[in-house]
């Protein structure tokens, strides 16, 4: 039950990925996939597999027009470091988890970087600093909002 | 949650690895096969039509509750702009006019308009470099690959991948994009480039002595038979001669603003060019 209820959370991360709202809002808004990403596998009690991971970010990737591969890359990358390098994070509490969420959406946001540096255009800006930032600003009322909704589906189911 | 594909059995770094590879491979796969990539934007339909539902309801709600004063305001500003603009089309007509005239003097006709289709913008993918918009039209509507795109004041960009029912679109912001153009009262040829910014393109090789000048007007030229000719590209905003530079950094305004599309027109025939004389 609660998988089905990622993965429609994951469409409507999509949503907000693409929602035209101009330019703005397309530079700075954090990858709410990314961060979904995270929480689904700091929540769940086994490691989420990176097939799936990688299957999301390909759709991100067809969602938003890129070149195939770079977000699926990138998901799988930064589940890996969460997984192995800061596996510890789960531990912490939701205000000193900020500082590890930001690493990991830098590092999956200049993942992504490279690959449309390698794979086409792309010019550095500001807002690749910008937008893990957000993310990570506005990653306990992420959570909390996430961690309500889901056990509110636990009591009613 | 199920192990697809790699069985947990393999380390973790393997399987990363694995999927890597994987990721190079669809890449590279989709570079030479853009069929599929055109194929698999069907996939991303239902994310993009729920796009389009929340941005009408959006708009919709935004213009609900636009208050009184504001609408006065906005009839204000339209009344003034309908004075400036009915001696502008009177003149226009004039010139359509004698512009009939003269192209039956040189034995042509005057073209016909190409067939457009107006369609709605309902993603958008702003990031620096790249500048992508979907529109709900698509390879059922006769829409296809290279067409060119307009908006309210000219050139918008041109559709680079074709789905059933959505079509993507790079503006003419993007650092891929590049247009022919010249001056709007010369044939100089010259190209406008996409900065990866929104609202800035840029004219590159011109030599420092250029005869280009902040506020000339851009236009498409025709060349290369993509865009049709005579359409507003933009205004030149800015001229800087670096000592150290080759060339001359030219940046331009876009005239349409990219940035705020709801609505664009996609070209579907190109109007042949003009013939002179008799053929």
């Amino acid at each position: 039950m609660t998988t089905v209820a990622m993965l429609i959370a994951f469409f409507l991360a999509l949503v907000l990925e693409t929602i035209p709202s101009g330019p703005v809002y397309g530079m700075v808004h954090p990858d709410f996939v990314a961060m979904l990403l995270i929480y689904w596998s700091l929540r769940s009690g086994s490691e989420l597999s990176y097939t799936l991971v990688w299957l999301i970010g390909l759709l991100q990737d067809l969602v938003m027009g890129d070149v195939p591969g770079g977000q699926a890359i990138a998901g799988v990358l930064m589940i890996y470091a969460l997984m192995n390098g800061l596996g510890k994070v789960r531990h912490l509490s939701v205000w000193e988890q900020l500082i590890f969420i930001f690493v990991l959406l830098l590092l999956h946001r200049l993942i992504v970087w490279l690959w449309q540096l390698w794979s086409g255009s792309v010019s550095w800006h500001f807002s690749l600093l910008l937008s893990p930032l957000i993310g990570a600003l506005l990653w306990p009322l992420f959570t909390g909002l996430l961690d309500t909704l889901r056990h509110h589906l636990k009591t009613s189911s | 949650m199920p192990a697809l594909f790699f069985p947990r059995r393999y380390p973790p770094l393997l399987r990363v690895a694995a999927l890597i590879l994987l990721s190079l491979a669809v890449a590279a796969f989709s570079e030479k096969h853009p069929g599929l990539e055109n194929w698999s934007g069907n996939l991303a339909y239902p994310v993009h039509w729920i796009d389009m539902q929340v941005a009408d309801n959006w708009r919709a709600l935004h213009q609900y509750l636009q208050d009184r004063n504001e609408l006065l305001l906005q009839n204000k500003r339209l009344r003034e702009k309908i004075k400036v603009m009915q001696p502008q089309l009177l003149e226009n007509e004039i010139l359509h006019n004698e512009n009939r005239q003269l192209l039956a003097l040189l034995d042509s006709f005057p073209r016909p308009p190409g067939e457009m289709a107006t369609t709605q913008v309902i993603a958008e993918n702003f990031s620096p470099g790249s500048q992508l918009i979907t529109v709900n039209l698509g390879s059922i509507n006769g829409v296809k690959v290279g067409q060119p795109v307009l908006a309210a004041g000219g050139v918008a960009g041109q559709v680079i991948h074709v789905a059933q029912r959505s079509a993507q679109i790079a503006l003419i912001s993007d650092l891929d994009s590049s247009i022919p153009a010249q001056l709007a009262d010369t044939n100089m040829p010259l190209l406008v480039n996409g900065t990866g910014h929104i609202n800035i393109l840029s004219v590159p090789f011109q030599s420092r002595n250029t005869a280009l000048k902040v506020g000339d007007h851009l236009v498409t030229s025709g060349l290369g038979g993509r865009f049709p000719p005579g359409l507003q590209i933009g205004t030149i905003a800015d001229v800087v001669h670096n000592g150290d530079e080759p060339f001359a950094q030219i940046s331009v305004r876009p005239s349409v603003s990219l940035g705020q599309l709801n609505t664009v027109l996609i070209l579907l025939k190109n109007p042949p060019p003009v013939q002179h004389g008799k053929s």
